[in-house]
């Protein structure tokens, strides 16, 4: 059986693309960088609701028994203070990376969202529904998009809040308490968001969907097949096939 | 007639092997009681609650607070106990003088409280040692049982200050929510999970000279604020210019109903926007996340709900 090529569909120019097709082709849907952000992100996200719902929810008879769990309630407190620094300083590493060491031009990426998304957006449901064709996505459907923005605001909220709330008395330097209590607020609603949101809706369609059942494969390779492409993203395999068409000619 | 009186004879011959039984029991309980404490034979329970006190551990016995003679012997009535300067049980009022006698710097300190100013008022509801400290079973501060312990604290203030029939009895407006907005507040939560070295309420509010927030010698008025969360054991370099004082340390009321309440207390205005702030800010956001919440796993879930749906009607669906 001969070896998967990989096709990197983002730079059509590669000498792999000039050779045509032979045999399975795999797309390249994450870099190797990206992989590992989402592997910080996993583990910490994990640290983080595990040892910050008891918190959320103290009266709730599972609330104890997570606490005991981990250790007591101030190995809890180090846990999640560990777990939150680590999401800082992934979030900061984030940005830093893409906004300043990417070399593709800021506002030419491909995850802004745009309006073709929100005629998707509508379109879903119109399929749901039974009267629309499905979308065709390009790189990011509209669903991916919103999973990342979602993230990116939460990442945001949740490191401010969760910094002012791991150092209050040297926040109440600069604000005052009643704002102290505010991050409390926002940081706690917002975790709650964010792991409703990744529990129910993220789950679903990278985890329990029929679709992918029992995952999409692409968090731990960084690929997708000929077959997902074509049904998850047909615009990008479209794409991908004219470059590889245009580079075959000459 | 002779019927009836054999039976009346037999009976009272009954009732005195009765009363012989009964007189060998209550002379063999007296003679081998552990007898340091002569008022154990009237007042059991409350001789039992005694043995748990830590004075009755340092040698001190009944009548070191409630006056009478120690001499009695152990006679079943102790005359003797009730005889002299016995005073039975202090009023509320004289309490405090009873601890005083030993307890020099501490009833002190409560003296300025706004508890003592209360009784002195003549509302002796208002809480004295015992309240707080037990009344016959008194441990040290340091044991887990202790009403006053650290870590009881909270229920043991919440006694009369959840208590809506003590707080309005002598003037409209003590909040009765003090307990219930304190386990809003991250030191309870740790506390419930057994991390105890967080604040209860003594320690903001000092335990013994405890003074109504509005008073600008206590540790809970506003300027002073700094200085008391930044004790040397809980946040240490605090600094005085620290905006602590601009928010309610008592969550819940600039949560959901800070408006309503001080405008219920008669509070001042000033008093009011240095703690509510200009805007309840708090609410609008918790109802923002309400929604927010609410839309977007509401939105989503139904997506997810529709996804499936489709799935059932649509097997291959592109």
């Amino acid at each position: 059986m001969q070896k998967p090529r990989l096709l990197e569909v983002t730079e059509p120019e590669g000498s792999e693309l000039t050779e045509g097709i032979a045999g399975e082709v795999l797309f390249k849907r994450f870099t190797f960088n990206q992989l590992v952000e989402h592997w910080v992100m996993i583990a910490t996200f994990m640290l983080l609701v595990v040892t910050g719902m008891p918190v959320k929810f103290p009266d709730a008879w599972w609330s104890p028994v997570i606490i005991n769990l981990v250790g007591g309630f101030e190995m809890r407190t180090h846990i999640h203070h560990f777990a939150g620094i680590g999401m800082v300083l992934l979030g900061i590493y984030h940005v830093v990376y893409h906004v300043f060491i990417d070399k593709e031009p800021l506002l030419e990426r491909k995850v802004w969202p745009t309006l073709k998304d929100a005629g998707d957006f509508w379109q879903t449901i119109l399929f749901y529904f039974g009267r629309a064709e499905h979308p065709k996505y390009g790189r990011y459907s509209w669903k991916e998009k919103f999973d990342y923005w979602g993230a990116f605001w939460g990442m945001v909220m949740l490191c401010v809040t969760g910094l002012i709330m791991l150092y209050p008395f040297v926040a109440m330097n600069y604000i005052p308490y009643a704002y102290v209590h505010l991050a409390t607020i926002v940081h706690t609603d917002e975790a709650l968001l964010a792991t409703l949101f990744i529990f129910i809706v993220h789950w679903w369609n990278v985890h329990f969907s029929p679709e992918v059942f029992p995952m999409s494969k692409a968090w731990i390779t960084g690929n997708l097949s000929e077959q997902q492409m074509k049904h998850e993203h047909p615009l990008e395999y479209e794409e991908a096939m004219r470059q590889m068409q245009t580079s075959e000619k000459p | 007639m002779l019927f009836i009186g054999m039976n009346l004879c037999s009976l009272l011959r009954k009732r005195c092997v009765l009363i012989l039984i009964i007189s060998f029991f209550v002379l063999i309980t007296i003679v081998s009681a552990d007898d340091d404490l002569p008022c154990y034979h009237c007042h059991t329970k409350v001789v039992n609650e005694f043995r748990n006190n830590i004075h009755y551990h340092k040698g001190f016995t009944c009548t070191d607070c409630h006056g009478g003679s120690t001499q009695s012997n152990t006679t079943s009535i102790s005359i003797g106990v009730m005889s002299g300067d016995f005073i039975g049980g202090p009023t509320r009022n004289n309490i405090t003088n009873t601890c005083s006698n030993c307890h020099v710097q501490e009833a002190t300190d409560y003296k300025q409280s706004i508890h003592w100013e209360e009784i002195e008022k003549g509302h002796p509801e208002a809480a004295t040692c015992t309240d707080c400290h037990g009344i016959h079973e008194i441990r040290a501060i340091n044991d887990p049982k202790s009403l006053s312990n650290h870590q009881n604290s909270p229920t043991t203030c919440a006694k009369c200050h959840s208590n809506p029939e003590i707080m309005s009895a002598w003037y409209y407006g003590i909040k009765t929510d003090r307990f219930d907005t304190y386990k809003e507040s991250f030191h309870w939560k740790a506390l419930k999970s057994g991390y105890v070295v967080v604040a209860t309420c003594a320690d903001c509010h000092n335990n013994h000279d405890t003074k109504s927030h509005t008073d600008p010698t206590s540790s809970t008025y506003p300027d002073n604020l700094p200085q008391t969360c930044g004790k040397a054991n809980c946040h240490p370099g605090t600094k005085f210019d620290a905006k602590i004082a601009a928010g309610l340390i008592h969550d819940k009321e600039s949560l959901h109903t800070g408006r309503l309440v001080f405008n219920k207390t008669g509070m001042d205005v000033q008093m009011k926007s240095y703690y509510l702030g200009p805007f309840d800010l708090a609410y609008w956001i918790a109802i923002f996340f309400k929604i927010l919440t609410a839309g977007v796993i509401g939105l989503f879930a139904g997506m997810v709900i529709l996804d499936f749906l489709s799935r059932l009607r649509i097997y291959r669906r592109w």
